[in-house]
């Protein structure tokens, strides 16, 4: 299954840097379809509206934080399917552990490399191409 | 003497004072060690109550934990803006990649990737600092309960804040953002100097 590169992905993270980051790898896979939100709740209301292809999010933030994201997600019936990859500092093996409870389809920990983040999409969304 | 309700640690201080006069005129031969048991506790409530009053140094106007927590977040402020001028540079040099041949288009887009992964330094930076800021806020307010709790230190008992003496105190390291002077403050105070 080839990856589609002009799929929507949505991206969340309070750190404007981060976004910025992530914003330009994603440019460098050819994934030009990018949303951004600073913090889950905003996510959450825009990906309503138009819901994405794939979610990349970070865990520590507020109000809602990433993995309170990820449960509304899940808990939506339009929005449950899409893939969500929460990329975090958070490394310790119980939050992992409750991520994937909470059903993230991938985990990226912090600091990440571009080749790290390429073959996670991948691996949720279909081998690149 | 009436048996007393403390009902506050801030009561204390004094009720152990008030024992301790009583016991002194108590004809007993066990009452010396007592009295000196009593009177460290004393003596040592006492040093706590200015310690912790000095530390917060409200009195002295000097807010060493809100201004540790300023000086934090300007770290994080400022390695945000260098980050994004690094990315300015390196989305600039991505750019002028797109106009070059395969292999150093490849090279220069390697090198950019890398630059753009190494400016997460700042998230995770920011991330620690933040922590750091919330401990401190934390250690505040544990320290303004136990102020609360031992009452507040005799104003003669505050120990003042070292001071620098000499050149040192002319180092301060850089300033706050909301404190900066512009180089065009500096300019005009130079010239206003003659």
């Amino acid at each position: 299954m080839s990856l589609n590169k002009s799929m929507r992905v949505f991206i969340v993270d309070d750190y404007t840097t981060m976004l910025r980051i992530l914003r330009n790898l994603l440019r460098q896979l050819d994934i030009n379809n990018v949303e951004e939100a600073n913090d889950g709740e905003t996510a959450y209301h825009m990906m309503q509206k138009c819901p994405p292809d794939l979610i990349i999010s970070d865990w520590n933030m507020a109000p809602v934080t990433g993995l309170e994201l990820l449960r509304k997600v899940r808990a939506d019936a339009r929005l449950k399917h899409i893939p969500f990859i929460m990329v975090t500092a958070e490394s310790k093996t119980e939050n992992v552990i409750i991520a994937k409870q909470a059903g993230v389809s991938n985990y990226i920990v912090k600091p990440f490399n571009a080749e790290t983040l390429r073959t996670k999409i991948a691996s949720v969304c279909g081998a690149m191409t | 003497m009436e048996p007393a309700k403390i009902s506050r640690l801030q009561d204390s201080h004094g009720f152990l004072d008030r024992v301790i006069g009583e016991l002194r005129s108590v004809q007993s031969p066990q009452k010396d060690t007592l009295v000196a048991v009593l009177q460290y506790l004393s003596d040592h409530i006492r040093t706590t109550r200015s310690e912790i009053g000095a530390l917060r140094g409200d009195q002295a106007g000097q807010q060493l934990f809100g201004s540790t927590a300023d000086e934090l977040e300007e770290i994080v402020t400022e390695t945000g803006r260098a980050a994004n001028r690094i990315m300015d540079a390196a989305e600039a040099v991505e750019r002028v990649a797109a106009t070059l041949d395969a292999a150093p288009q490849n090279a220069l887009v390697d090198a950019v990737t890398n630059i753009y992964v190494a400016t997460s330094f700042q998230d995770i930076t920011g991330q620690r600092i933040t922590k750091v800021v919330r401990a401190l806020q934390d250690i505040e307010t544990k320290l303004t309960s136990l102020m609360d709790a031992f009452g507040p230190p005799e104003a003669s008992a505050i120990a003042a804040p070292a001071e620098a003496e000499g050149d040192e105190r002319l180092l301060n390291g850089p300033q706050l953002e909301k404190n900066v002077s512009r180089q065009t403050d500096i300019d005009a105070l130079f010239e206003s100097l003659g």
